[in-house]
């Protein structure tokens, strides 16, 4: 609403606004009559294809967005993608999408898509043919690992990378280059959740499915924005709460959002001390005897790693967590620390809300879905806190079954698919890990490579690897589909990393961003639908999509650039794929990899007909619930559960203690700053701001304060705050009872905005088990501007 | 000219009207179907019947006229996008689903905007942020070549007399009353014997962007 | 300050030309329907003068074949003016 101070101005005001009612109204009136004349006339109000023959074919995709994985159907009309409606055979979404995904295919078209390939020549990039991009590519990865050895080139990709782009650079890096120097942006999203698998259970992945959500009766979001990120996920939330009577939500956060309004119940606790929350919850389950004996005595065992594990911050950090099998009484008497009263303190959470949660996990008529996401991936002890929550849910043995859930969500498309199913980061392989002989073994044999080829031991996990580009440990870094200029914390750094005479940065993307400006070779991509590929999803669901439209100009796969320069160092052995089935030839020699129940994936033919496919795949059958032998067809072991990925057969509870953030306030810099999304725009905005309607909703970012520290500020809606940390400053508006609320002594910034880069103040701090950076916690001061 | 069109613009109407007198309504009774979904079969045809007995007759006739096919589509990007959001919302616009459906939900007057208000085809989606954007500027980050297909055009019936087909897919808007009867309801696409609720009696779902398919007798 | 809305009807085939040549004259807004040959006007004109100018200079627009009014609105139009 227009805000007016003096009587003229409003008047001024009150009859424009009244020029243009009337203005309205005369337009309004001509066309309805020219309407009534003619049926059928149109004036709609999006530029319309010439010549179109008017029809569409529907074709199948999974979204171009979140980890969510909704099946989309893209409406193609002569060549082009005009339009999208939710896939009613895709169980995941059941025909419903969001914002994003209604109009993602707008994100194809923005006119300022990358066509052509550019090289960097005295200063400015030229436009070249993209052959000629290869061959410069090709020839300084040789030129540097001559002259700097084998771990001084390197690829960092993406968790929006498909399954075969993922799959061609580990096998061109890890097998034929030799160097582990292979790392992708999901590190920075989904690294804690899989320390946490690995460490609770042995496996990676959720042993439950979205399923679970039309059986829980309490679902408790832990520092998840899950009505903002995974909309279609929190709307089916919501449509059972509505059919079902028992159903109710709580929200457990650091800030206020549309997911606490939208919950039962809003508990909030102060930053980093959900870990001693989680200690208090089980601490009440076992003080209340709520423990499901018959569940524990039988499948899980109690262990403790090493504590005070440091934060990474200094260049070359080491760490290795040690388990010690404890007894459950050590175990109890380690939570003697975190009762609900001392907890309380710790936390700000009242003792009777800790106690109402345990009740909830305790109450076995009552099951339990447990859903996060970046709030404790994004986390100094990311690991410990994914932990925490498996114990509460193996305490009470809420977990495998239908509608008992401890379920980690995903932030990316193919952040399961690609990173955690293909293993592109540096200390693994798509079947286990580097250090393992037999797992080099297998990978040598199927990438048909010597075994010498594959380095046993890992390099640089992604902040490290940014760090080692600033020392020009690393000389060459290929970049594909993600933009770290804009999500890497401590910003500046690495970008003045980047930029450093020596150094030769190659980005594959789609548009301009503050990535393909520091590069020295851009090579044109082709997005999402514009080739074939797979993606996975949160809940080991297997995607597939064609190709629908041809990517504009040079624009190219990823995965067919990594092909183009294999061939050109050498490899063509390792990479004799025809454009014709090239996906189909990689998704089948990947397959060998997961071959077996545990992890077996459909063949090519039966992704190509359905809306995703969930693994393990076996004998034509997809399994729901792992670990649960009624669903599970790895289980062998013939009790009601199977925990067959740790050694002792059963899920690990830790003892993990709550420690302090990496950064906190103190009296210089006063306040928390958070960062995150917005339901509008998607990570760093490049595609959802070339989308009218989404950027049009949220055109720029804005720092969300309490009312009250505004008041003390003394700035309103709108008005400029300096941000500062020991690391950077930023300058933007403030939002004040916006969408969301921060409490007292903390902002929230969402990092979309490349005007406004946040990430320059973030600390790179990360959890030493998951070298996951946590986006969610350091220490500001505020300025008004 | 004039005289013409006008011809055109009522004949359909009325011989749409003529062809359904008498036509009786029978639901399926549920008794020996406990094992389906009635609400969920049919395009959620159960949905259509109870929101146009849910509709008193007085509203399905009324008629304001304030809002046309122009608009409509001026809010959407291709046909069947969900709509824009064309006034302004509390910031915090927080998914407290009766703020919406307050208004969205029945329908009626609204003093505040002087108008009608449309009715949601789908109100047992209750995260309206989910799909439906605000718009706080109309300023684009950057050009695009955005194009779509035209709408699909009103009035295209098979033979001259026959009723039209429902030209658009029912995905997300099965209950047809919310669109095309009563004072919300879109000026071009309103219909004029509305008090008639089995729509899709007369109506037959053709999808004009899809091709016609021709009935071929299988071989022996 | 009067506001009127027409439907104007191009001479055969001149619907491209009559867009171009409405949305040349002063206070004039134009909306073509892009499946019809028929053009939405819509004329917001600051006083009498202006209006009658204007309604001399679209008589003579030639690739107009017909203007049908279907709105019209005019606040100074008080009784005694």
């Amino acid at each position: 609403m227009t805000t007016t101070n003096n009587q003229g101005d409003n008047e001024v005001t009150m009859k424009l606004n009244r020029r243009r009612f009337i203005r309205h109204a005369a337009t309004s009136s001509a066309i309805a009559t020219a309407g009534a004349l003619f049926p059928g006339i149109s004036f709609g109000s999006w530029p319309q294809l010439a010549n179109n023959s008017g029809l569409v074919s529907w074709q199948k995709a999974p979204c171009r967005f979140c980890g969510t994985g909704c099946g989309v159907l893209i409406g193609v009309s002569d060549g082009r993608a005009v339009a999208v409606k939710g896939d009613p055979n895709c169980s995941v979404n059941k025909g419903l999408c969001c914002m994003k995904g209604y109009h993602s295919v707008q994100a194809l078209y923005g006119k300022d898509r990358l066509t052509t390939a550019q090289v960097r020549k005295n200063g400015t990039l030229v436009e070249v043919p993209i052959q000629e991009a290869l061959d410069l590519i090709a020839d300084k990865l040789k030129t540097t690992r001559e002259l700097h050895g084998k771990d001084s080139v390197a690829i960092y990709g993406s968790g929006q990378w498909t399954i075969p782009d993922g799959y061609v650079a580990s096998k061109l890096f890890k097998g034929c280059l030799g160097t582990n120097n292979v790392e992708a942006n999901a590190r920075l999203c989904m690294a804690s959740a899989v320390t946490g698998f690995m460490t609770s259970f042995g496996l990676d992945e959720p042993m439950g499915c979205y399923e679970d959500m039309d059986h829980a009766n309490i679902f408790v979001t832990w520092g998840n924005n899950m009505a903002e990120m995974h909309p279609v996920l929190f709307s089916r939330m919501l449509a059972n709460r509505k059919r079902r009577t028992n159903v109710r939500i709580i929200d457990f956060a650091t800030r206020s959002t549309r997911t606490s309004q939208a919950a039962d119940k809003s508990i909030l606790f102060k930053p980093q001390t959900d870990l001693a929350v989680a200690n208090a919850i089980c601490y009440e389950i076992i003080n209340r005897d709520w423990v499901n004996w018959d569940f524990v005595n039988q499948h899980v065992s109690f262990h403790r790693g090493k504590t005070d594990i440091g934060y990474g911050t200094e260049d070359h950090f080491a760490f290795k967590d040690q388990a010690e099998a404890i007894s459950f009484e050590e175990y109890s008497r380690f939570l003697e620390d975190y009762t609900p009263e001392k907890v309380e303190k710790i936390s700000g959470v009242a003792a009777k809300d800790i106690k109402y949660l345990a009740a909830l996990y305790g109450d076995p008529a009552l099951k339990v879905t447990s859903f996060w996401c970046m709030g404790m991936n994004q986390h100094t002890r990311g690991t410990w806190i994914n932990n925490l929550v498996y114990n509460i849910h193996l305490l009470t043995g809420k977990i495998s079954t239908p509608g008992n859930s401890p379920f980690s969500l995903t932030g990316q498309p193919s952040a399961c698919g690609t990173v955690r199913e293909v293993g592109t980061l540096t200390h693994k392989l798509p079947h286990g890990v580097v250090m393992n002989q037999h797992h080099r073994e297998m990978a040598a044999g199927i990438w048909d490579v010597p075994l010498s080829n594959i380095d046993p031991k890992p390099s640089y996990h992604t902040v490290e690897m940014f760090r080692a580009l600033d020392r020009g440990d690393i000389k060459f870094i290929w970049i594909q589909v993600t933009n770290p200029m804009v999500t890497m914390p401590n910003l500046r750094r690495y970008r003045d990393g980047g930029l450093k005479g020596d150094r030769f940065v190659v980005v594959s993307d789609v548009y301009p961003t503050p990535t393909t400006d520091i590069a020295d070779v851009i090579l044109p991509a082709a997005m999402w639908v514009e080739q074939e590929g797979m993606f996975g999803n949160s809940e080991r669901r297997t995607q597939h999509f064609a190709q629908i439209v041809d990517p504009p100009g040079e624009a190219m796969s990823d995965t067919w650039q990594i092909i183009e320069v294999a061939r050109r160092l050498g490899f063509e052995q390792q990479f004799p794929w025809s454009k014709e089935d090239y996906i189909e030839k990689i998704w089948e020699e990947y397959r060998r990899f997961h071959a077996g129940p545990k992890h077996e994936m459909a063949p090519y033919s039966v992704l190509r007909e359905r809306s995703g496919v969930q693994w393990p795949y076996v004998n034509g059958r997809e399994t729901r619930w792992r670990f649960n032998p009624k669903y599970d067809p790895a289980c062998s072991n013939g009790k009601d559960f199977d925990f067959y990925g740790k050694k002792d057969n059963r899920a690990w509870i830790w003892a993990r203690p709550y420690e302090p953030a990496a950064e906190s306030p103190d009296n210089t810099y006063n306040f928390w700053l958070n960062t995150g999304r917005v339901i509008e725009h998607w990570h760093t905005g490049s595609m959802t701001r070339r989308i009218p309607v989404l950027h049009n909703a949220v055109p720029a970012a804005y720092v969300e304060l309490h009312p009250e520290d505004a008041a003390e500020l003394g700035v309103v809606n709108g008005e400029m705050v300096k941000i500062i940390s020991r690391r950077g400053e930023v300058t933007m508006p403030a939002q004040i009872q916006g969408r969301g609320v921060p409490v007292r002594g903390m902002v929230f910034v969402p990092f979309f905005d490349e005007s406004y880069l946040i990430n320059e103040l973030t600390l790179d701090a990360f959890c030493p088990i998951s070298k996951q950076p946590d986006y969610k916690k350091c220490a500001v001061r505020l300025e008004k501007a | 000219m004039m005289k013409q069109s006008e011809k055109r613009g009522w004949v359909g109407p009325c011989i749409a009207a003529c062809c359904i007198l008498g036509a009786a309504v029978t639901i399926g009774s549920p008794k020996h179907s406990a094992a389906i979904d009635l609400g969920n079969f049919d395009h959620q045809g159960q949905k259509v019947f109870r929101s146009y007995e849910a509709t008193p007759e007085t509203y399905l006739a009324a008629d304001s006229g304030d809002r046309n096919l122009a608009r409509f589509y001026e809010l959407r990007q291709y046909p069947g996008s969900p709509p824009r959001i064309p006034h302004g919302v509390e910031a915090s616009f927080s998914g407290d689903e009766s703020n919406c459906l307050s208004c969205h939900g029945k329908g009626g007057y609204s003093p505040e905007f002087g108008k009608f208000v449309p009715v949601t085809p789908h109100p047992e989606n209750t995260l309206c942020y989910q799909c439906h954007a605000r718009v706080i500027t109309e300023k684009a980050f950057g050009e695009s070549d955005w194009q779509s297909i035209r709408p699909p055009r009103l009035g295209r019936s098979f033979l001259s007399s026959s009723p039209p087909p429902i030209p658009h897919s029912l995905q997300l808007r099965e209950n047809c009353i919310s669109c095309h009867t009563g004072p919300g309801a879109v000026v071009e696409i309103r219909v004029e014997h509305s008090s008639r609720g089995n729509c899709r009696q007369c109506h037959v779902p053709a999808v004009q962007t899809a091709p016609v398919n021709e009935f071929v007798r299988p071989g022996p | 300050m009067p506001v009127f809305s027409y439907l104007a009807t191009p001479k055969r085939g001149a619907k491209t030309t009559l867009c171009v040549d409405l949305a040349a004259l002063p206070y004039c807004e134009v909306i073509p329907a892009d499946n019809q040959d028929l053009v939405v006007l819509i004329t917001d004109t600051p006083d009498e003068t202006k209006e009658k100018e204007l309604q001399k200079r679209l008589k003579s627009v030639q690739s107009l074949q017909s203007l049908s009014l279907t709105f019209g609105y005019d606040d100074h139009e008080q009784p005694g003016r």
